[in-house]
């Protein structure tokens, strides 16, 4: 098992897919932050003062980390920030399904209702976050040069 | 792995989240303001009562398309002929207005659309009778047909009750899209059941 996740193909693979996702998923919100503010609001979880806080900086954080991660800077830093993240939306989504809010997620602009779906592709995409940060990945880097 | 570089990441990217939200013209206030509803005044939601419009949903699921093109054209002008000889309605709401259940059955007799903010799944296991199904949250395809509305019509958007909010937020956008008469139906489609109001199933 520590062989695959330590593959360094395998780890550039996952570096770049999670960049991918996590670029487009900031982008997205970025362009619409209204939508993104609802969305928040939508969970039913914070006071309504600090939600455009959020909606303001989260995306900022998704996308610079996910540029950066694509780049190969700060590998290990970047796929930190981003499982935290990723560790956070699943337990939002967990509490939502509980207390039964049919909502949007506001993962990936209109129209991706939550549910157990969503959970799966988030625990997934933190396993390759929790395996970036153990064992990092300079494949392609900017940084280092091989 | 550096804590520093994390903590230099996330305070960059808070810095130029601030940013490009306060140079950004579509950008949102610091502070989220609470949309707060507006009702209606009881008598502007009275139209003219020589012109009601019974059974139109029945007829119009009964019609084909391009007839009931013509026939939305025909009682679209009807309507604003009607609205027209009483000035209150003619003026413009600055912004959309919420009705409850006894003026928006009053609305729905007088042949007013009614639009449904939820998602296609609920539409399909009930709606009232001859709204039309616009996601909020959905396609941008759904929204096609209100290019063939006429801007002066009086369109009412409602969702499943009182908690939800997507008939406020599908309000909202009908009034920026230039539509100047939007009422929002506080109660939806909750209070339309108990009263036992005409309702379909499907994609009627």
């Amino acid at each position: 098992m520590k062989k695959i996740f330590s593959n360094e193909y395998f780890l550039f693979i996952a570096r770049i897919v999670i960049a991918f996702v996590f670029i487009y998923a900031g982008a997205e919100k970025i362009s619409d932050p209204k939508s993104f503010s609802q969305a928040i609001y939508n969970y039913r979880l914070f006071p309504s003062e600090i939600i455009n806080l959020f909606a303001i900086t989260i995306p900022w954080l998704e996308l610079i980390s996910g540029i950066l991660l694509l780049f190969g800077i700060c590998v290990k830093e970047n796929s930190a920030i981003i499982g935290t993240l990723l560790l956070l939306f699943i337990v939002l989504i967990v509490i939502s399904l509980i207390r039964g809010l049919d909502i949007n997620c506001g993962c990936f602009g209109k129209a991706s209702p939550i549910g157990w779906k969503k959970i799966g592709e988030n625990l997934l995409m933190l396993i390759l976050c929790l395996a970036l940060v153990a064992f990092g990945s300079n494949k392609f880097s900017l940084t280092t040069r091989k | 792995m550096d804590k520093k570089k994390i903590l230099y990441i996330i305070f960059f990217s808070i810095i130029i989240g601030f940013t490009y939200n306060y140079l950004n013209p579509n950008g949102i206030p610091l502070i989220r303001e609470e949309r707060k509803l507006d009702f209606a005044e009881d008598d502007t939601v009275n139209l003219d009562s020589s012109f009601t419009f019974q059974n139109i949903p029945d007829t119009l699921s009964n019609k084909n398309e391009l007839s009931e093109k013509d026939y939305n054209k025909e009682k679209d002008s009807l309507i604003n002929q009607s609205t027209k000889s009483k000035s209150f309605t003619t003026e413009p709401f600055t912004k959309p207005l919420a009705i409850k259940i006894d003026k928006a059955y009053q609305l729905y007799k007088q042949g007013v659309k009614f639009i449904d903010a939820r998602m296609p799944e609920e539409y399909a296991e009930g709606h009232i009778k001859g709204a039309i199904n616009i996601p909020f949250d959905g396609d941008e395809s759904y929204r096609n047909i209100l290019k063939s509305f006429n801007k002066d019509e009086i369109l009412v958007t409602y969702c499943s009750g009182t908690e939800c909010d997507l008939s406020i937020l599908l309000g909202d956008e009908l009034f920026e899209k230039g539509f100047k008469r939007v009422y929002i139906f506080f109660g939806g489609w909750n209070d339309w059941v108990e009263r036992n109001y005409p309702i379909s199933k499907g994609n009627e």
